[in-house]
């Protein structure tokens, strides 16, 4: 594989509206979960909770009027896209073609679909909007990025459940290998909807009151994947170097994650060796947890098999909640610790997702 | 990349030609249409009621328990994943499953299912509507049902960049087999009908209340369709020395983004060459060396031109001593699955040196000058053929195939 560093990062999220402000409040051990008010979910048994994004404007990177026209998930690309360019000192002009864009997305287009729904059922069937149709298919948000910024390289979006993020990654670092892009954003963007909250509720697989689960979150964060002598020879300061990663899967129902600590601790091995580092030479875990014991457990214990007495663990899903943009921000946390911790080593990002799905990724210093 | 190369070992298809490999490429050579009314919701209030649906459900060869649990779309894609399986001959007890992935394109899953648990929300409230029926929502659905039923443990993706969706599957397939991070992948598509995706496409003004009629002149848009065409992809050395029969080879993929509109393609076709031309290179072909195009084909009135204008910038004088065709003509737009099932079509033309026909061609088109084989399909040697996937977005991808 050749090298490639991570050379810029950038992020929209429930704690704040850049990877700084993000990081910092997550340090402090602030949390964006919030319960859901009655007042928009109406009556139901017990709390229901969400990590999102309260207010949110696209400017600078936009101007409101004009993204207004956007859907929700396509208003968080395009800022987290375009900051995360900046950050990387990355100039578009001249390198439409040699830039890409892989995003992965668990509920892109959830808003546009319902709506579009509702108008066909309540108005009439010829009443669908012409201008929210597109906005329901998933790789909107990367499109509308690619559109704006002129990203003319390689277009992807992936819907691999939790790990799409890390997903986006893994395939980027293939194109980028095979020259087909110089460099790639690759993160995942969400945006949170009522009816699917509910919909989740009533199939008791989100946290309630009473009921331990995970809470589902929004936004867009980003890396830019970065080919090593692009970023050398335009005197780049890589955040990261992208030394390995792995992808796996168990074979259950696509509602069902898997949770064997051994098949666990074998991705994360996998990535490691695909790293060539040993287990001691990490730092720091963003481990998968996203408050569902079992699956948590599971973990723990890949983890502890993995490293024996365990590094430093992150849980950053416990206080923003869980989509696959929740996995893309942990990338991009990694890629900071790395940039502003000397010593750390080496970082390892973990993924689970239903379905059995799990992709493990290790960023060392650069 | 490592320097492994990837063949096409096994292939499947259900479609609404029929509900196998051979009924789907017997209705494509004959020239037949899969399209009709709709029978899947009442279309009375929609302005066009045609669409190419599978019009009965194959049986998946699932446990009745887990039948129960599938979207249509998972149906299809696991009959057509068992036919493409049987057909290259793996014996997966012997396999290590660790190295076999799934990748595939997908997009409209179980939609319909989810659209009616929608409707019950707003017709009776929560507690008239079942949250079941949404559980097969997400798009991922059908890749992991695949990897479920054949306990497959390698590297697994959706892609969903709309109707180019399951080409790019293709493509990501062939680099994990490329970088030597599996042997074998399931790859390709399985999509079907929903009212979102026709409702969607009348309020754009781009379906045609009319059969789909790409390249004619009096061409008003698409017709949606329903299908899963699924190719097992396999290293070509492990694959020769177990003596499997290799269809063709997938010799490379051009993936790239128009960044010009979502809806509407880049009219000069030069947005569209770029993607042709990066396949070229990534196959390492010449424009004269490509014998045929299965072609995007939409029948949109922005499309063919748009298309036509692409291959002619991307392979010269070649574009017009070769022909070009487009299965949706029979089969519809199947979207997220149909860049999968004009990959099979194209292996299936290699392999036989048939060209399955543009069909409903009546009157040329001076902007779609190109031979598109109306109406009857036709014998050609056919050693190397591209197919060409465009979709709402800007998300590009062309692969090639060649001759095994």
């Amino acid at each position: 594989m050749r090298e490639i560093f991570v050379t810029g990062a950038a992020a929209v999220t429930p704690l704040g509206r850049d990877l700084e402000t993000t990081a910092t409040r997550l340090a402090a051990g602030e949390s964006a979960v919030a319960e859901v008010p009655a007042s928009e979910a109406g009556e139901r048994k017990g709390a229901a909770y969400a990590a999102r994004i309260a207010t949110f404007t696209t400017e600078p990177e936009m101007p409101k009027a004009k993204a207004r026209r956007l859907d929700r998930a396509s208003q968080f690309a395009v800022v987290a896209v375009t900051r995360g360019l900046a950050e990387a000192g990355w100039t578009m002009a001249g390198h439409e073609e040699e830039t890409g864009i892989l995003l992965g997305t668990g509920s892109a287009g959830a808003s546009p679909l319902v709506e579009l729904e509702r108008q066909m059922a309540v108005e009439s069937p010829e009443s669908a909007s012409p201008f929210l149709f597109p906005c329901t298919v998933a790789n909107a948000p990367a499109s509308v990025a690619a559109i704006e910024l002129k990203i003319k390289g390689p277009n992807v979006t992936i819907t691999q459940k939790d790990p799409a993020g890390l997903n986006a990654l893994f395939y980027g670092r293939l194109l980028i290998d095979d020259e087909r892009a110089k460099a790639i954003v690759v993160g995942a963007v969400d945006e949170w909807n009522l009816t699917y909250q509910l919909a989740y509720e009533r199939l008791r697989i989100l946290k309630t009151a009473t009921m331990p689960g995970y809470v589902l979150s929004e936004g867009c964060s980003v890396v830019l994947l970065e080919d090593g002598a692009s970023a050398r020879a335009r005197g780049a300061r890589p955040w990261a170097r992208l030394a390995g990663a792995a992808s796996a899967g168990s074979p259950v129902s696509p509602q069902t994650r898997r949770a064997r600590p051994e098949e666990i601790a074998a991705t994360i091995r996998a990535a490691l060796a695909d790293a060539g580092l040993p287990a001691s030479r990490v730092g720091l875990v963003h481990a998968s947890a996203n408050g569902v014991p079992w699956i948590d457990a599971a973990e723990e214990a890949a983890l502890a098999d993995v490293f024996g007495a365990a590094p430093r663990v992150d849980r950053i899903k416990l206080q923003i909640g869980e989509n696959p943009c929740s996995g893309a921000l942990q990338l991009a946390l990694a890629a900071r610790a790395l940039r502003d911790e000397p010593g750390l080593g080496a970082v390892l990002v973990n993924s689970l997702g239903a379905g059995g799905n799990q992709i493990a990724v290790v960023l060392t210093a650069p | 990349m490592l320097d492994r190369t990837v063949v096409v070992t096994g292939l499947g298809a259900v479609s609404s030609l029929g509900n196998d490999l051979a009924s789907t490429w017997a209705g494509l050579v004959a020239g037949r249409s899969g399209i009709g009314p709709i029978t899947l919701f009442d279309a009375s209030g929609f302005r066009t009621k045609l669409a190419a649906e599978v019009r009965q459900m194959p049986d998946p060869g699932v446990s009745p328990r887990l039948l129960r649990r599938l979207s249509r779309t998972d149906v299809i894609g696991l009959t057509a994943a068992r036919e493409a399986l049987a057909d290259s001959g793996l014996d997966l007890e012997r396999e290590d499953l660790g190295r076999i992935g799934v990748v595939l394109g997908g997009g409209v899953s179980g939609l319909l299912d989810s659209e009616n648990y929608f409707r019950d929300l707003l017709e009776k409230g929560p507690k008239g509507a079942r949250p079941t029926r949404f559980l097969n929502h997400p798009p991922d659905q059908t890749t992991d049902r695949i990897a479920e039923v054949w306990g497959l443990l390698g590297p697994r993706a959706t892609i969903t960049t709309a109707c180019s969706s399951s080409s790019t599957s293709l493509g990501y397939a062939s680099d994990l087999i490329r970088a030597g991070l599996a042997d074998v992948v399931v790859t390709g598509g399985a999509d079907t009908f929903a009212r979102l995706t026709h409702g969607g496409f009348n309020s754009l003004r781009a379906a045609d209340s009319e059969p789909c009629r790409p390249f004619d002149r009096g061409r008003k848009g698409l017709t949606i369709g329903e299908a899963s065409g699924i190719l097992v992809f396999e290293e070509e050395g492990r694959a020769r020395r177990r003596g499997a029969t290799i269809r063709a080879r997938f010799l490379g993929y051009g993936l790239t983004s128009d960044a010009h509109h979502m809806t509407q393609p880049e009219p000069s076709g030069e947005a569209c060459a770029r993607t042709m031309r990066a396949c070229l290179k990534s196959a390492r072909l010449n424009p004269g060396d490509v014998d045929y195009v299965n072609a995007h084909g939409t029948a949109t009135v922005q499309n063919d031109p748009a298309e036509t204008l692409s291959i002619k910038l991307a392979l010269g004088e070649r574009a017009r001593e070769i022909c070009i065709s487009s299965n949706k003509s029979m089969l519809g737009h199947c979207l997220c699955s149909a860049g999968a099932i004009e990959a099979v079509a194209t292996v299936r033309t290699i392999e036989t040196g048939i060209v399955p026909p543009t069909i409903s061609y009546v009157e040329p088109d001076p902007d779609c000058d190109l031979d598109v084989v109306p109406n009857v399909a036709r014998e050609a040697d056919v050693r190397i053929a591209l197919s060409n996937s465009f979709a709402f977005g800007g998300n590009s991808t062309v692969v090639a195939f060649g001759r095994a």
